[in-house]
């Protein structure tokens, strides 16, 4: 049993209680807790990965035994864990510290730190778990958490519908999760990562599609893809730095990081994986165009991050190191961006109308120029991290698609379309909130945020710079002296992927003129994005407001769901309590069985009469009763 | 040490009899002080026999305590007095109703109530009634005290309870009679088929013998099964228990939903299974299909309710069906799990109903739509009814959710399409919690909530003598939680001994 790693994992948990329990109201006190702890874990992570003896390292706890089935809260730590967590840990501690400075002065800053740290708990137990079930336990884990934070404005009515919306989708994607889960158990009698490894390299065949499609279920409600997607714009009801955090870096990724795992193994047949594949594409689009008709600051974020979600589970049907490799480049960039939408939030005194905001370059330099790098890595401009994952998807889905199958060429054009969209929606946002005259006393009294949000936001710009670097061209800073930034183990599992792609790449002439396109079309979309909202204004608002309209409803999908939910099922529920509850069973099976017996009751008392008459006739009829039993029979 | 740990058990079971027994002979010269210094009192000593036998003694020790190995007699005036004894399927359920018993004791102890004397009365003989039931080794003894942990509830309903409580209590009168009375034949129809005995280890060695045969098992098992299944509320003899669940004062309540309705499914798993193994296969089929009933159309149920209490009393009957189902997997992974679920169940279920009283008597509402925001006023109380609300919506970090997993890995072989029916309880379950919390909890303040605090000043948190019941049963709750093994080393030994019997030929 590795001590250093169960740290990892219990620290903030031990964090959470502390705070939960004994600083509820000391906010000071809960960030030092909050942070302290995500320090020291990421402080263990790194000795533990940049040692020497760093190797796939396998751990079991039987937490849970019982008949023949036991759930064991194992360790699985290889090069995949260690990128996941290496990300988890590096932007949680990073935004943990930005929240110290953004949280300050709210009256339930204590519930927020030891909410978070719960939150590093469970994310850190998906990340490390070793078979389905733990992974199960944690998930349902990071759910409550997230619930709890969305939760956090508790008397405002966005939170209230949010984060009962959220629990709720994420339950029902989890019911087809749990059943998966449970059918590999039943099938395979274990839910052992290694193990399954084990059976599908020996037979691939043994890989169930039905049961890869239930345990899909889990990643799109997790990563809210179609159709369970709902969810994730309406949470950011919640404080900004949780949305940085679990709702666009960190759990949300965790579907990804779960099929990853999944796909490794070879527990995902090619049908699952063209079916994430063509949902994925999907919604990488449709975040993309609903993004366009967002005001909301963090929601145009949001649909942002849907979109990239789609994107990365594209990379999972076309290869899944490619999609952790996005997973890793999205978590620092858009973090980034998150924060900076906190920072610009705060200084216009909680005003998220972009169409309210404008010239806030020159009042904010630091979180501008923060925000710029973060903006050339989301739109891919070359060098930056998102040019990189995202070339290499777009590349994979390319060579995917030659192969002529309907499906994968549907998924090609219609990613490609999505990534036409990432710049487009992104200057949107940067150029609205930036640039131009102030068109909000709020925002014209802007001031730059306190050091403890610049610095975090400073260090993840860094690394939404040259995160792809060290993953691609396999860059050592400084022979290795600086490794610690990005540690090779954290690199290791994307750049062998991508290394073995490189080599297949030489014998695909068309890959490479390919990528010339895509980033000839990233420049067209700058270009165009410039043009249509260079004037601080949105032109597509203007000249066509029908399809604005309609883009801002974003699918109905809401609508649908809404109608379903209060029109079907709770009227359903309504029926079922009144007429079958109420009246079938209590009124008329119960009360009409007693008022039976009462009347029956009212009818037999008449026969009790004390009439001389009437006692004769019953001795009589007793008499006779008794007679023809005796002799009749 | 057997000497001792036998006398804790004893003292587990007697302590709150003998508590009621001392404040009813001084009932003319005791005040309520008294009753309430007494109630305490003995209940606390229940619950330290609880933690002695589970944690301190079984935890080190487990071997001496289990398979009924250890029990003494005691003998009372030349009196022999019942065997009491405990193996792993008992235990738990044992535990449970100290647990609860304590919580419930201290719940009332705080509460205003007129008559203070007899509602501790009767509070301590319903506790020493549920712990002598779990702790008998005879079936005979384990109904006689299932009736004398009964007979309380409806006293306290008919004198105690709120509105509607006589129509419930005779509701609830008659359903629980008949399902005890036939019950109580499938249980005569064992002690003639096993050789004239009610010992619970004689039947079994009988059983094991083949004395019951296969016509018989299914008749007998039916029996057990409709009789115990009333007292559990099975679908569709379950309408006395919302109403009554309601009507009852808060401590009873709790007690009534959280331990005494578990007693139907105990018997079940702890006599019936064993030894009715090829009735309760014939059975099987039936009894998971009522039970989805349960989960399902009562769950659907659940989410109409508008009534905070009600709500509450309904879950309970949908989780109900969640452990029958457990039952129905004939498996030691399902009737663990059950188990399991009755012990997290039983926690969480005291817990929503002492906090719902909180609520009602903070607000002077029943409709949860009329509340809301109380958040920010009461968030000690808010913070106690979230965690309620996700233990029984099956969270892991609480028991409920080991129980629920289980049951949905044995119910997968038992049949996948009523596993995945089955599975719909933990979307309908967190719905109907969520709901009630948002509303009560979340948003701002509504009319009514701000012209009670208009007349009667601020609407304030639990106190301290009102969060001590609560913790005591979320720190069970948890504990279980994260150690499962707590309970399951246990269970595993007694339910692997008649596995051999269910598993299928």
């Amino acid at each position: 049993m590795n001590l250093e790693l169960y740290s990892i994992l219990l620290l903030p948990l031990f964090a959470s209680a502390v705070v939960a329990l004994f600083f509820r109201t000391s906010g000071r006190v809960g960030s030092i807790f909050s942070a302290g702890a995500s320090a020291v874990a990421l402080a263990l992570l790194l000795k533990f990965v940049l040692s020497d003896s760093f190797g796939i390292y396998k751990d079991s706890l039987i937490l849970y035994s019982l008949g023949g089935f036991s759930l064991n809260m194992g360790i699985l730590f290889d090069s995949l864990t260690a990128n996941m967590l290496f990300v988890v840990c590096f932007v949680g501690f990073l935004i943990i510290v930005y929240s110290a400075g953004y949280m300050k002065g709210d009256e339930g800053v204590g519930r927020f730190f030891a909410g978070i740290s719960f939150f590093m708990f469970s994310m850190t137990g998906i990340v490390m778990s070793s078979n389905l079930f733990m992974m199960f336990v944690f998930w349902e884990l990071v759910g409550f958490s997230s619930y709890a934070l969305i939760a956090h404005y508790a008397s405002t009515e966005a939170a209230r519908s949010a984060s009962k919306k959220a629990f709720i989708v994420n339950r029902v994607g989890d019911f087809g999760f749990l059943l998966g889960i449970v059918w590999c158990q039943a099938k395979f009698g274990t839910t052992d990562f290694s193990v399954l490894a084990e059976i599908f390299k020996a037979s691939p065949g043994d890989a169930v599609t039905g049961m890869g499609l239930l345990v899909m279920c889990g990643f799109l409600g997790k990563s809210a893809q179609l159709p369970l997607h709902v969810w994730l714009p309406d949470a950011m009801a919640g404080p900004t730095p949780v949305s940085a955090l679990i709702h666009a870096a960190t759990m949300v990724a965790a579907g990804i990081y779960m099929m990853v795992r999944l796909s490794v193994v070879g527990f995902l047949t090619p049908e699952v994986l063209d079916t994430v594949l063509i949902l994925s594409a999907l919604m990488a689009f449709l975040g993309g165009v609903w993004a366009l008709a967002q005001s909301d600051i963090k929601k145009i974020l949001a649909y942002s991050t849907l979109a990239h979600l789609g994107l990365m589970g594209v990379g999972i049907g076309a290869g899944s190191e490619l999609a952790m490799f996005h997973l890793t480049t999205h978590a620092f960039f858009k973090a980034t961006l998150f924060l900076v939408a906190g920072a610009v939030i705060i200084a216009c005194h909680h005003e998220q109308d972009i169409f309210k905001m404008g010239g806030l370059a020159k009042k904010m330099p630091v979180t501008f120029v923060v925000s710029a790098v973060a903006v050339c890595a989301i739109m891919a401009i070359p060098f930056f991290s998102g040019y990189y994952s995202k070339e290499a998807v777009l590349a994979a889905v390319f060579a995917k698609a030659s192969d002529g199958v309907l499906v994968h060429s549907a998924a090609f054009w219609i990613t490609l379309f999505a990534a036409f969209l990432t710049p487009i929606y992104t200057l949107r946002f940067f150029l609205l909130v930036f640039f131009g005259a102030p068109r909000s006393e709020s925002a014209s009294k802007a001031r730059e945020v306190s050091f403890l949000m610049t610095v975090p936001m400073a260090i993840l710009a860094v690394y939404s710079l040259c995160a792809g670097w060290s993953y691609v061209y396999d860059f050592q800073w400084m022979n290795g002296k600086f490794n610690f930034l990005i540690p090779t183990a954290a690199s290791e599992f994307v750049g062998k992927g991508i290394a073995s792609r490189h080599a297949e790449a030489f014998l695909n002439s068309g890959l490479e003129t390919f990528e010339i396109v895509a980033v000839a079309m990233t420049f067209a979309a700058v270009v165009v994005a410039i043009l249509i909202y260079r004037s601080g204004k949105d032109r597509i608002k203007e000249s066509l407001p029908l399809a604005y309209g309609e883009i801002a409803r974003c699918g109905r999908f809401d609508e649908i769901y809404n109608y379903y939910v209060a029109k079907v099922q709770q009227r359903f529920a309504d029926l079922l309590a009144t007429f079958v509850d109420l009246f079938l069973i209590e009124i008329l099976s119960v009360r009409g069985i007693g008022a039976f017996c009462a009347v029956l009751g009212c009818g037999v008392k008449k026969l009790h009469s004390s009439r001389c008459g009437a006692q004769v006739a019953w001795l009589g009829a007793g008499l006779a009763f008794v007679f023809f039993l005796v002799f009749a029979a | 040490m057997e000497d001792f740990t036998s006398t804790m058990l004893n003292l587990g079971v007697y302590a709150p009899i003998i508590g009621a027994i001392f404040l009813a002979a001084f009932y003319p010269v005791s005040n309520g002080g008294t009753a309430k210094g007494i109630g305490i009192l003995s209940s606390a000593v229940s619950l330290a026999a609880v933690v002695f036998l589970w944690i301190g003694f079984g935890w080190w020790q487990k071997d001496a305590l289990l398979g009924f190995e250890f029990a003494q007699r005691f003998e009372l005036m030349g009196v022999s007095l019942p065997l009491f004894a405990l193996n792993g399927i008992s235990l738990p359920m044992y535990s449970l109703a100290g647990i609860v018993g304590f919580a419930a004791t201290l719940w009332a102890v705080r509460s205003e109530i007129e008559g203070v004397k007899l509602y501790m009365i009767l509070l301590l003989v319903m506790q020493g009634g549920l712990m002598g039931a779990f702790a008998s080794t005879n079936v005979l003894w384990m109904y006689a005290f299932h009736e004398f942990a009964l007979i309380p509830t409806f006293v306290a309903m008919l004198l105690w309870g709120g509105a509607g409580r006589k129509n419930a209590a005779i509701e609830m009168a008659i359903y629980l009679t008949l399902g005890a009375l036939v019950s109580l034949l499938g249980i005569v129809a064992l002690y003639l088929l096993c050789g004239n005995t009610f010992e619970i280890v004689e039947m079994r060695v009988a059983a094991a013998m083949g004395a019951i045969p296969q016509g018989w098992q299914k008749a007998v098992f039916g029996l057990l099964l409709f009789g115990l299944g009333t007292l559990v509320s099975l679908f569709p003899f379950y309408s006395w228990a919302p109403r009554a669940y309601s009507a009852a004062p808060t401590s009873f309540a709790m007690l009534h939903a959280g331990v005494l309705k578990k007693f139907g499914l105990y018997v079940l798993i702890q006599v019936a299974l064993p030894l009715l193994p090829s009735g309760a296969k014939d059975w099987a089929f039936v009894l998971a299909c009522l039970a989805l009933f349960n989960v399902i159309y009562i769950g659907l149920v659940t989410m109409a309710q508008k009534d905070l209490k009600l709500m509450v009393s309904y879950s309970s009957v949908s989780h109900m069906g969640m452990c029958f189902l457990g039952v129905a997997a004939l498996e030691v992974l399902g009737a663990g799990s059950a188990l399991m679920l009755m012990f997290g169940h039983g926690l969480s279920v005291a817990l929503l109903f002492m906090l719902s009283n909180a609520v009602v008597n903070r607000t002077g509402q029943w409709e949860m739509a009329k509340m809301g925001g109380l958040y920010k006023k009461t968030p000690i109380l808010a913070a106690f009814f979230l965690a309620g609300a996700f233990a029984s919506a099956g969270l892991p970090c609480f028991a409920n959710f080991w129980g629920e997993l289980g049951i949905f890995v044995a119910l997968w072989k038992f049949s996948p399409y009523v596993c995945a029916l089955a599975a719909l309880g933990i979307i309908i379950s967190a719905i109907y919690a969520l709901r009630a919390f948002a509303s009560v909890f979340m948003g701002s303040s509504s009319k009514e909530i701000e012209s009670i605090e208009e007349s009667e000043g601020s609407i304030s948190d639990l106190s301290i003598a009102e969060r001590l019941p609560a913790a005591v049963l979320l720190a069970a709750l948890v504990f279980v939680g994260f150690f499962p093994m707590a309970l399951t080393d246990f269970m595993n030994a007694d339910l692997n001994s008649f596995a051999v019997l269910i598993q299928p030929k």
